[in-house]
């Protein structure tokens, strides 16, 4: 433990060389030092997790406070360059109109190009704004004003062409990474297939090696690409033959596919519900001659490759919501504050101020989770934050659905006609819970891979208890005692080295709490059903359900607690908003826990199984109709 | 309170409709022998009949002793002039024809015959014996019309002794068993028959009793198969080896394939050739099991097997293989790089707990796969083999597995009959075993489990 802390500090200060070092180097052009530095530091990589040590019943403070900074400077690079792209999207983004026509405007596209939006992420040195994920996120708080337009470019930019940037080699990033950081290529991201999204095994699509040896040839077709109409440069997944220890195999490889290399023709776009201006087509691919040196990574390797963008494009979801909540908020409060009824303004009645409250506790909360991952990622080497990512993608897309609707209740039957954009935002917000894996499936990533992570830890332990080691058995019980007798659990946050604000300190204690009791029951989880927790949905949707809210208690008392320090303007309505949140989340993941301790007949889940699998059997609803009669 | 009320309409109805039947007699006036027992009552005892002015059947049995035996004489003379039982009435009508019409016939000619009902007893039992010939022992209308033969009022107990005791045993035990054949054959009783029983034996009666245990349990049993066949199933034997198929497959995809519609064609040679209807089903789960069954282990067409459904039975075929021995089973190789998005395993050393583990131990038996299943009207190889060939263009492995016919002597040994040649030719049309289609008026009041059970044992 003492080891790893050390390693932390030395890690930080490193990180905070680097930046100093990055900021010259941006002017002073010594790009090879640099890059030299970083790949020092990526020995050096992050083995802590927070969220994964959560399920271990430990709250690893130093991942998590203070809540992440950045730089003064980088902080005018930023407001230099909101302020551009806000005037942008306030005047020359007409998304009524994007909407109704189904196409994003060839001069809108222009204008995104030329505020450099097409390559926020990409380095300077391929001619892209080589901005932090940090920058990002707060870009994208903007960007998400038109749900269009923001998967436009996450289509391109998260997942199209992050292939290319983490795992391409120099000369093909030297090669198209200028023309699609200047927007003058647009990428696509081409992984799903008929089938099933996640399945790996739905992937038919091939490719085969040319004779001469010089080319792929790609044969299949995929569906539901974002940009597939448009995009000039393409990710594509294809199944590969690999020799895997003298057997040949199937495998999965990845390839930049250019439509220049023909064979590559698309359907009509798909007519949706929501996000209308964004291009979704399906793609087939006739004998597309792909050249051997367009494979990313190496061959057989693709598996990780999609896993690896998948994964690093989900984080910005939070503040993508959060700006959008922002924006909603500042739409229905004037209506809220002028329109009368009994002579009293709506803002006066409890229902509808209760929606302002939680409106602004989501943003805030989708806010700090956002900002806090991002603030992770940022950190030098290559830290695995997919787990955070996928909680703030959760957490966020659900918030977001609630918002949105409540945002179009406030206003009543005018939310419900096109008068008003509310009826827009809750059709693009529609969508947030189902791409980018749905939020099932992220469910089960999160508790699967925290139960994998604790499970290797435990097992000993467990394995121990089942013999019926007295030792442990007694400590178990004599700790479980300690707690319900109301024994207060002391992880560290609070009091001498504390690092929450003191104002915060009772949802600090309640934090601790949840995260000791969530220890506990992930502990007694592995023991009741080991390896066979896969097979438990219900239980690993309290478990992510938990650990998400968990997470989301730590993000607000950690950046809570840092505007406190510092000082900043309104902080105290930000204690208040986290106070608030955690007295909510606890209650919400005590009841989940409780839950969690029972038996499939005692927490309903037996019933709901059933339930379902009546229904779903007769592919039916069975009852018979109240009116039905016997006699 | 709607049931009450229905009650009371009915009752009040059916008093008028008895003043109704009892006056054309009694107006027509021109018989002399009906006259007389209404004026040799009204003689007999003036103060009597004042106090039962409503008993209008119930008279003293002393005083009218003589009379009546005249008037059923006069009315005998009318049929043959002799002496017959109630069976023979029936039997008399049956020389016609066995329908519901001349079956209420009867009950009509009984009714307006004898103004006393005189024996309705045994009428009653006699006509129940006679409902399954008639073809109306499934119908409710006939039942109330029977119970309708029931003089009213009589038997009603008017005091605590009678009530105590079994009033007018022999009626009620009569009124027991017209319910207790409705409950047989499964008929629910309604409102009418309610009324009448309250009419005629009265409230918290043995009869009242039986009907109430009736309305107290059919209704609770009458969704209890979730299964239920059809009262009408389908005339054409396509149509009804398409229901049989699917019933049995009891899988939403299956699809059901007409291979062969049934057809007659007359050779060059003049002989008359039928060929016989198949008709299969499949489900996409079969056709993967088939794709992947091993190509050097047979698959079997057998058959064929009965499957009664209510009276009728018919026969088909099934496709399977014998179960794959353990050797060969292999298990998909977990492959860690199938779920992009999260572990479809985990890679832990820990199983379940026994305090979790609510499996229950059941022996497993292997039957080994069905593929498929057809119904024919002619099982010989060759249509079989037809079935084969078409089931092949959907499941084109079919073409590299050896197919063995193991086909049993099946409906011959059940048909009982000796000439096998006939029997294997063209057993189908007899052997679709069917009884004749009873009258489904009160389709939504029958209630099918009870009777199907004791049909089929019957049969």
């Amino acid at each position: 433990m003492m080891n790893m802390n050390r390693l932390i500090v030395f890690s930080r200060t490193f990180r905070i060389g680097q930046r100093l070092l990055g900021c010259h180097a941006r002017h002073a052009g010594k790009e090879e030092l640099r890059l030299q530095q970083r790949r020092s530091i990526k020995t050096h990589s992050r083995h802590l997790a927070y969220a994964k040590d959560l399920f271990l019943g430990q709250v690893n403070k130093a991942e998590v406070f203070p809540y992440p900074e950045i730089g003064n400077d980088e902080l005018e690079e930023i407001k230099q360059l909101v302020a551009p792209v806000e005037k942008f999207f306030s005047d020359d983004v007409d998304s009524a109109k994007i909407d109704r026509e189904a196409t994003i405007p060839p001069e809108t596209l222009q204008g995104l190009k030329d505020l450099g939006l097409f390559g926020i992420m990409i380095p300077e040195e391929y001619g892209g704004l080589g901005l932090s994920n940090t920058i990002y996120a707060r870009l994208n708080e903007i960007i998400a004003l038109d749900g269009s337009i923001a998967v436009t470019l996450a289509a391109h930019q998260a997942i199209g062409l992050k292939g290319i940037l983490i795992a391409g080699n120099e000369a093909q990033k030297q090669k198209y990474l200028p023309k699609l950081a200047s927007g003058e290529h647009i990428a696509a991201f081409c992984l799903t297939e008929p089938g099933s999204g996640s399945d790996a095994a739905s992937i038919q699509t091939r490719a085969i090696l040319s004779e001469d040896g010089k080319h792929y040839l790609i044969n299949g077709s995929k569906i539901w690409i974002s940009n597939g109409g448009m995009a000039d440069i393409m990710t594509v997944f294809a199944r590969t033959e690999v020799e895997v220890d003298g057997v040949k195999k199937d495998k999965i490889s990845a390839f930049i596919v250019e439509r220049a290399f023909g064979g590559i023709t698309n359907g009509k776009p798909e007519d949706k519900l929501g996000i209308r201006g964004s291009n979704t087509c399906e793609l087939s691919f006739d004998n597309v001659p792909v050249p051997v040196e367009n494979v990313i990574g190496e061959i057989g390797g693709g598996f990780k490759i999609a896993m690896n963008i998948l994964n690093s494009g989900r984080f910005s979801m939070g503040s993508s919501c959060a700006g959008m909540i922002k924006k909603l908020i500042e739409l229905t409060s004037e209506y809220a504050t002028t329109r009368k009824q009994f002579n009293k303004s709506l803002s006066e009645f409890g229902m509808i101020q209760e929606k302002f409250a939680m409106m602004a506790l989501n943003a805030f909360v989708m806010e700090s989770m956002a900002y806090l991952t991002a603030g992770m990622m940022d950190r030098p080497g290559i830290p695995d934050c997919s787990l955070e990512a996928a909680m703030v993608k959760v957490f966020s897309s659900e918030g977001g659905w609630i918002c949105v609707s409540e945002a179009l209740q406030v206003l009543g039957g005018l939310g419900y006609t096109k008068n008003y954009p509310f009826e827009r935002f809750v059709r693009d917000c529609r969508i947030l819970p189902i791409f980018e894996g749905t939020n099932e499936i992220l469910r089960m990533y999160i508790a699967l891979t925290g139960m994998q992570y604790a499970g290797k830890i435990l097992t000993g332990k467990i394995k121990e208890m089942k013999k019926g080691n007295i030792g442990l058995v007694i400590g178990m019980v004599s700790k479980k005692l300690r707690a319900s007798l109301g024994a207060s659990v002391d992880l560290g946050l609070t009091g001498k080295d504390g690092v929450v604000h003191p104002s915060l300190e009772d949802s600090a204690k309640k934090l601790e709490q949840n995260v000791s009791l969530f220890g506990s029951t992930v502990e007694s989880l592995l023991y009741r059903y080991g390896k066979t927790i896969v097979d438990e949905q219900l239980v690993l949707k309290r478990v992510a359900d938990v650990l998400i809210h968990i997470y989301a208690m730590t993000a607000v008392l950690s950046r809570a607690s840092r505007s406190i320090s510092i000082g900043l303007r309104n902080h105290d309505h930000e204690v208040l908003l986290a106070n608030t949140f955690c007295n909510d989340a606890f209650f919400k993941n005590n009841y989940w826990m409780v839950q969690l301790q029972k038996h499939s007949p005692e927490n309903n889940d037996a019933n709901i199984k059933k339930i379902a699998k009546q229904v779903l059997e007769n592919r039916a609803y069975i009852c018979s109709h109240p009116l039905e009669r016997t006699y | 309170m709607k049931g009450s009320r229905c009650l009371h309409q009915l009752k009040s109805l059916r008093l008028l409709s008895h003043a109704g039947r009892l006056l054309p007699p009694a107006a027509a006036g021109n018989n002399g022998a009906l006259f007389r027992p209404r004026s040799s009552s009204q003689l007999g005892g003036l103060q009597c009949a004042q106090r039962e002015v409503l008993r209008h059947f119930h008279s003293s049995p002393a005083c009218t002793k003589g009379q009546p035996a005249r008037f059923l004489q006069e009315e005998d003379k009318t049929r043959d002039k002799s002496l017959v039982t109630h069976d023979d009435l029936f039997e008399q009508v049956a020389k016609e024809a066995k329908t519901k019409a001349t079956f209420n016939k009867v009950i009509d000619v009984y009714t307006k015959g004898d103004i006393r009902r005189r024996g309705h007893v045994e009428f009653i039992y006699a006509a129940l014996k006679k409902m399954p010939e008639f073809g109306v022992e499934k119908d409710l209308t006939v039942y109330n019309k029977l119970l309708d033969v029931f003089p009213k009022e009589v038997f009603v107990p008017r005091n605590f002794i009678q009530r105590m005791f079994n009033h007018y045993p022999r009626q009620q035990e009569c009124g027991v068993q017209v319910l207790e054949q409705m409950e047989n054959y499964g008929i629910m009783p309604n409102i009418e028959t309610k009324v009448l029983l309250v009419q005629i034996f009265g409230e918290k009666t043995h009869p009242m009793r039986k009907y109430q245990r009736i309305m107290y349990w059919f209704p609770k049993f009458k969704h209890v198969n979730p299964f239920p066949i059809p009262e009408q199933l389908p005339e054409d034997p396509v149509d009804l080896a398409r229901f049989s198929l699917t019933r049995m497959a009891n899988d939403w995809d299956a699809k059901v394939t007409v291979y062969q519609l049934p057809c007659t064609d007359v050779t060059e040679s003049g002989a008359e050739v039928t060929l016989p209807h198949i008709v299969g089903i499949q489900s996409p789960g079969q056709m993967e099991a088939l794709a992947k069954h091993n190509p050097d282990r047979p698959v079997f067409v057998e058959g064929p097997f009965p499957l009664w459904m209510r009276k009728t039975c018919v026969y088909y075929y099934v496709l399977r293989a014998d179960p794959t021995p353990p050797e060969e089973k292999i298990e998909e190789p977990y492959d860690p790089e199938r779920c992009l998005s999260y572990p479809l395993q985990l890679d832990l050393d820990l199983d379940r707990d026994l305090g979790d583990d609510e499996s229950f131990d059941v022996e497993d038996l292997d039957e080994g796969p069905v593929f498929a299943m057809c119904m024919t009207s002619q099982g010989d190889q060759a249509t079989l083999n037809q079935w084969i060939s078409g089931l092949q263009e959907s499941n084109p492995i079919l073409g590299q597995i050896p197919t063995l016919f193991r086909l049993g002597a099946g409906p011959r040994e059940l048909q009982g009959v000796g000439d096998a040649d006939s029997a294997s030719r063209s057993w189908f049309p007899s052997h679709v075993q069917r009884e004749e289609a009873h009258p489904g008026e009160e389709a939504e009041a029958v209630v099918e489990e009870e009777p199907r059970r004791s049909q089929g044992v019957k049969q």
